[in-house]
């Protein structure tokens, strides 16, 4: 791998979103959209200066971050055991298929007014959005990957008398990981846009909070500002998981092929 | 829908910090209001230590549009909540179990000079009330306090107000919406109404100036369980509250000032809208007339609601 193979994708990121602020600079002088509600870019920019300058908005990317990170990893840890337990015992498997297909496809959002209910504008109602949605990315990448197991090895782990930790251990595993570390990376990215849909609506405190402060207010260049971070934070999310997978599956086809080419 | 909230809310209701203060710890309260411009009182009394002074310790939860705040106060969540009267009305005939217990604001009763009012675009050929007739008015949610007095400004000016389709628009998306045409006409509050101004538009009807005289738009409520279980907790509320509405009504420049540490609303924007008043005292008429109207307006279904349940 050289330098220039790995730089060239990097510059067409950069040039892509140096296009985008462009495009959003130019467009309110066009006149396709007033300035009043889409501000140019140099004004966003000013006022993402005068956000970092407040506390408020620390605590707020603060409260986000945490509602995220705890959501996260409640949903990721519930999706691997119960994805395994289930996974590992077919019966299992069939007598929950039919309730998982009908539970998954529930939107999120439509639990807020339960959320509300049980936790009021509480940090507990964004958790509840957030380890609904990202869970159910967990559990089926969970199952997709113990369906994987290799049926030779796993019966050749039982013949040689392996126990059931044992073989989850070393043959069950290895082989769902690389589904597991994919359905982390989903529940990551989820995790963060349920997190600000539920400060948005509900008003449980954060980021989305801020940005409908901001809406309420009339504040557009401060609520497009807020916004820009929150598709950083998305950004700087799916990097980060991104590197957790690479250095994880370090050993794995998928990531040593990848460096290979 | 209303029986599942509260089956629900019995069910959450068991954490609630409301316990009676001991001497000199002050009891924690918690607060759902909506961040505009309407509960700057609270927020001033807060600064001013009206509510520590009565052994409160206060603090402000914001719900999105109000949502979030009758569930908030039957959970206990919230000790206390900010909604308009249609709605504490609505949720009454409804038979959720709450009481109002302060006056929250009400309209300046000025026919040209109130904080909320039905704009339209600087050209628009619309000129008065009764040309709202047959037109598409947005309001931030139907079936309650806006379309109702909309109504009312119509019937008023000599136009028939069966012909209106209302849409629904949150405030803040109002100004674009009549900008770009999608409405023929919005009715706003602060600040949306002075961003409306300041862009050409034109306010064509006070709604709430029609509806009533010295309009009680909205109030601070309990629920009845706290009102039974912490009814001294109830009263240093009450009077740490009006309190806080005395003083915001006496200082306008702070209460300009406060706005800009729960909004975002700029320092240009905050020193020209219109103050909303602030009296302590419940104007029972024009609630009386409220609940008339959305009676008429089909707001309240089939039912009437029952002021000696609600009001204090």
């Amino acid at each position: 791998m050289t330098r220039a193979v790995r730089a060239t994708p990097v510059i067409l990121g950069l040039s892509g979103l140096t296009g985008l602020l462009l495009l959003v600079e130019l467009l309110p002088y066009t006149g396709v959209v007033s300035a009043d509600y889409l501000p140019p870019t140099h004004r966003i920019a000013a006022a993402l200066g005068d956000e970092l300058a407040e506390g408020a908005f620390w605590a707020a990317l603060w409260d986000t971050l945490l509602a995220w990170a705890i959501g996260l990893t409640i949903a990721v840890v519930a999706g691997i055991v119960v994805g395994i337990v289930i996974g590992a015992v077919p019966v299992l498997r069939a007598l929950t298929a039919s309730t998982i297909e009908f539970l998954r496809p529930i939107p999120s959002v439509a639990l807020i007014p339960l959320a509300v209910l049980l936790y009021g504008t509480e940090i507990q109602s964004t958790l509840m959005l957030v380890v609904y949605a990202s869970f159910w990315q967990v559990l089926i990448q969970v199952l997709y990957g113990v369906q994987d197991v290799d049926p030779v090895a796993e019966e050749t782990a039982r013949s040689f008398g392996f126990s059931p930790w044992y073989r989850v251990r070393y043959v069950l595993w290895p082989t769902a990981l690389p589904y597991v570390m994919t359905g982390i990376r989903l529940a990551a990215a989820v995790a963060l846009v349920l997190a600000i849909t539920a400060e948005l609506v509900i008003g449980a405190p954060g980021l989305g909070s801020r940005i409908a402060v901001a809406q309420s207010s009339n504040a557009v260049a401060n609520m497009y500002a807020l916004i820009a971070v929150t598709g950083l934070l998305g950004v700087a999310i799916n990097l980060a998981a991104r590197g957790v997978e690479r250095l994880l599956l370090s050993w794995h086809q998928s990531v040593r092929g990848e460096v290979l080419i | 829908m209303v029986a599942a909230l509260l089956g629900a809310a019995a069910c959450g209701s068991s954490d609630s910090p409301s316990s009676p203060a001991d001497e000199g710890s002050p009891t924690k309260v918690t607060v759902g209001v909506i961040p505009i411009v309407d509960v700057a009182p609270i927020y001033l009394g807060k600064e001013k230590g009206f509510f520590s002074s009565r052994g409160i310790d206060l603090t402000m939860e914001s719900g999105q549009g109000g949502a979030a705040i009758v569930p908030g106060v039957l959970s206990g969540q919230f000790q206390f909540g900010f909604s308009n009267v249609t709605s504490l009305m609505l949720a009454q005939t409804q038979g959720v179990p709450i009481k109002v217990v302060a006056n929250g604001v009400a309209s300046t009763g000025k026919d040209g000079g109130d904080f909320g009012g039905v704009t339209v675009k600087g050209d628009s050929p619309i000129q008065s009330a009764k040309d709202l007739a047959g037109k598409k008015v947005a309001v931030n949610t139907l079936k309650n306090i806006g379309d109702t007095t909309v109504r009312e400004s119509v019937r008023k000016a000599g136009g028939d107000p069966s012909t209106i389709s209302f849409v629904e628009i949150g405030f803040p998306q109002m100004p674009a919406a009549l900008a770009e045409g999608q409405v023929d006409a919005a009715w706003v509050v602060e600040p949306s109404l002075s961003v409306i101004k300041a862009q050409g538009g034109r306010v064509v009807a006070w709604n709430y100036v029609d509806a009533a005289p010295d309009l009680t738009v909205a109030t601070y409520f309990a629920s009845n369980k706290l009102m039974q279980e912490n009814p001294d907790l109830v009263k240093r509320f009450t009077e740490a509250m009006n309190e806080s509405l005395t003083y915001a009504s006496a200082h306008a420049d702070e209460v300009r000032q406060v706005l800009g540490t729960y909004t975002q609303i700029d320092q240009k924007t905050r020193d020209a809208i219109t103050l909303p008043q602030w009296p302590t005292e419940i104007n029972k008429a024009s609630i009386e007339t409220l609940a008339t109207l959305g009676k008429n307006d089909g707001v309240f279904g089939d039912k009437t609601p029952d002021l000696s349940q609600l009001l204090p």
